[in-house]
């Protein structure tokens, strides 16, 4: 005890062991711990904020009411509609051309430059789809403002997140893999279909179940392009070519609509169903791709 | 396996051969069945693929006498370019010329699209007749689908004449290939329908008119850029700190069970839709600043409401923070660990050794998640709707502002002739905005991956 209490030596003062704390290190350790706590209590915050407000309203009279004032049910049919029709021309798309880039041609010009395209299509807003998608899928083609307009301008959408996310998927098959099919005889073909493609299952699972989210979440290209209607489908086909809003865009709607007396409860409501769904496609893509690494 | 095999038995040349040559004889005939369908005041005018080949003009005896409309040339061009295609593709086939039969093929199959084109040419010609556009309906009927079917399916099997595997390798191909055509496709389509209305107006009035005035004819947007330049600005000073300092959190100094932990939190955060950022920012932030400014008024004399460019910042800010951390996060564990044994061994401490060695060394991936978040913060359409108060204003901080992209979102639904044509205009400048915001990203992300490659 005593010799703590001595004022320290110059020589003392510059030993290793007795290493002083500088105030700046405090200061940004304190900065960062800072910074993290605010990402992390901002999440915390919007999340608890949302599903507090909206949990109550959420019923099942809600969820299946076929009434357009206090049901969502046609919007989830709608949104359901949207998710599949999309999904049935991305997917083939993406994954042939994420074959075509990994498995046909590595190199050159052309690669270079459908790289570059999918990267610049990534970048681009989703408002300039919709503003693409109005004026060539409900002008020019004459779909009017309708879901399958929707489907069509939301597959350029969702088109460069699963030709990047597959593309990644067949790069990790082993080329023993291939190798091995092709020297058994089996065309290239059928080595891409019976042992690249099986192999990059889970991982092309993981580019859906992201384009999922995707076509959940977007709202700005279905501002132009879907119409508002709220109706029930009155036919299996027909209704693709019917006007309907999607979860999120009868979530902004509903936001500023004053005339609704339940408004700011449906949209509590619809944003707790969206961030529920998104949680548990976040978990989903989680454990397929866990899969996929062992 | 088995089955494939048996395909391509059941698929002799011979019989691919005589199916071309029937699709092609189907194609040639869809142009006898009605193409367009003309439909004024409820009366129905059906026009065949021979009737614009053989005749320049319709009559519409309704119209009155010698009232007709001229079919564009575009349309009577491709109209022809679809019956000839078909017959050199068949020629082709003779020739053993496969693949270019498939293209004249393809080509054959999408003429009908460029019929389409020229719909709002006839239209035109119509109004001009005095009669009222909502009374004109013009559309393609089936045969125009049929065509589009048949080109398409005789393409496929005259690549099949070559092989299986070219086959496929073709398909691969064209599928490789959409999306540098809908690129080509956005950027014509951006500059056809953007540049018109900004000559219209002009380039300087355009870009630098301070008055957005559709009403009495103003089209400057120079407050609309104004507004997303600073509320991208804004958002990047807000939300780099954080974020850089976030990742810093999780690649340096957290342990790994929160890390792992906060990383989830993080990308949760990067897929919650934006409507639900908008909602909250509605809901919590509009009145936070309300609440807090009270009583003040800002420069242009009014009331603080809430919904001004501060919440856009913020807003934005929470929205582009997930793309800044996770690639900063990135760069920062792709830093060598050498770098900081040296630094921690020439005895820097760990914080000295974070903000002298390992940020300035991980500076281009940094970098190139700011220009990813600035990408998508001033393309933000959504979230910044329902929090920008959406009045064209001189951008202040505390007051109502309308973005290009709101503006955009906000006045499609109702506007017509020259000001939608402005709309599209808009669109235009963001679209160039966002291409040197891409081109840069692309440029810093690839130095960023030559330098760690020398690195290493």
């Amino acid at each position: 005890m005593q010799q703590t209490d001595k004022p320290k030596s110059d020589v003392e003062k510059m030993s290793l062991y007795s290493k002083s704390v500088r105030k700046s290190d405090i200061v940004l350790t304190l900065l960062i711990y800072f910074c993290a706590t605010v990402t992390i209590a901002f999440f915390v915050l919007l999340i608890a904020y949302v599903v507090f407000n909206g949990i109550g309203y959420i019923s099942l009279e809600f969820l299946t009411s076929t009434s357009e004032q206090d049901g969502i049910l046609s919007i989830i049919i709608n949104t359901l509609y949207v998710e599949f029709f999309t999904l049935i021309f991305a997917i083939p798309i993406g994954v042939g051309a994420a074959i075509y880039l990994t498995q046909y041609v590595k190199q050159g010009k052309l690669v270079k430059l459908i790289r570059f395209s999918t990267e610049t299509l990534a970048g681009i807003p989703s408002i300039l789809f919709g503003l693409f998608g109005y004026t060539v899928f409900c002008v020019l083609f004459g779909l009017g403002s309708s879901i399958i307009a929707g489907c069509l301008t939301m597959i350029i959408c969702v088109l460069p997140g699963i030709i990047r996310t597959t593309e990644e998927a067949l790069l990790t098959v082993p080329n023993s893999y291939k190798n091995g099919a092709l020297a058994l005889g089996a065309g290239k073909f059928r080595t891409i279909f019976q042992i690249v493609l099986p192999c990059a299952v889970p991982g092309i699972l993981t580019s859906v179940i992201l384009a999922v989210g995707r076509i959940m979440g977007e709202s700005a290209a279905f501002l132009l392009t879907i119409g508002t209607g709220t109706k029930m489908p009155s036919g299996l086909f027909s209704h693709l070519f019917a006007s309907g809003r999607t979860l999120t865009l009868h979530l902004y709607y509903m936001s500023g609509n004053g005339s609704v007396p339940d408004a700011m409860k449906i949209c509590f409501a619809i944003a707790t169903i969206l961030l529920v769904l998104i949680f548990v496609l976040n978990i989903l893509a989680k454990l397929v791709a866990k899969r996929f690494i062992n | 396996m088995e089955l494939f095999l048996e395909k391509k038995k059941f698929f002799s040349q011979n019989k691919k051969i005589f199916l071309i040559m029937m699709l092609s004889i189907l194609m040639l005939m869809c142009f006898l069945l009605p193409y367009i369908q003309i439909i004024i005041n409820k009366d129905n005018f059906c026009v065949t693929g021979l009737d614009i080949l053989a005749g320049s003009k319709l009559g519409l005896a309704d119209a009155g006498d010698g009232a007709c409309i001229y079919f564009p040339n575009i349309m009577r061009i491709s109209v022809l370019l679809g019956v000839l295609s078909p017959l050199i593709g068949v020629l082709f086939i003779l020739l053993k010329k496969h693949v270019l039969a498939a293209g004249s093929f393809i080509v054959g199959a999408i003429t009908p699209i460029f019929s389409l084109l020229t719909v709002s040419d006839l239209k035109r010609q119509i109004v001009e007749l005095n009669i009222s556009s909502n009374r004109v309906y013009i559309g393609f009927i089936w045969p125009f689908f049929l065509i589009l079917i048949f080109g398409l399916t005789s393409a496929v099997f005259s690549v099949w004449l070559n092989g299986g595997e070219k086959l496929a390798e073709a398909v691969f191909f064209c599928f490789a290939l959409v999306s540098v055509g809908l690129v080509l496709l956005i950027t014509l389509y951006m500059i056809i329908s953007g540049l018109p209305a900004i000559i219209e107006v002009g380039v300087f009035n355009f870009l630098f008119g301070s008055e957005w005035n559709p009403s009495c004819g103003k089209y400057g947007i120079l407050y609309l850029i104004l507004a997303s330049l600073l509320g991208t600005f804004g958002a990047v000073i807000v939300g780099v700190p954080v974020g850089v300092l976030t990742a810093v959190f999780l690649a340096e100094i957290s342990s790994k069970k929160v890390a792992v932990i906060v990383r989830s939190i993080v990308e949760l955060l990067a897929g919650i839709p934006s409507v639900i950022y908008g909602f909250f920012g509605m809901m919590i932030i509009v009145p936070f600043i309300r609440n807090v400014f009270y009583g003040i008024r800002t420069l242009s004399q009014r009331p603080v409401v809430g919904d001004s460019l501060l919440a856009v910042i913020l807003v934005l800010a929470i929205m582009v923070l997930p793309t800044i951390i996770s690639t900063a996060e990135t760069s920062i564990r792709a830093i060598p660990k050498s770098y900081k044994e040296a630094s921690l061994g020439l005895g820097a401490t760990r914080i000295q050794t974070i903000f002298k060695v390992t940020l300035p060394a991980a500076k281009s991936g940094i970098l190139s998640g700011i220009v990813l978040g600035v990408g998508r913060a001033i393309g933000e359409t959504m979230a910044v709707i329902m929090v920008a108060g959406n009045i064209v204003n001189f951008p202040e901080l505390l007051g109502s502002v309308r973005l290009l992209t709101t503006g955009i979102a906000i006045d499609m639904a109702y506007s017509s002739g020259l000001f939608r044509q402005c709309l599209f205009g808009i669109g235009l400048v963001l679209f160039i905005f966002i291409m040197i915001v891409n081109i840069s990203f692309m440029k810093i992300s690839k130095r960023g991956v030559q330098i760690d490659a020398t690195n290493r």
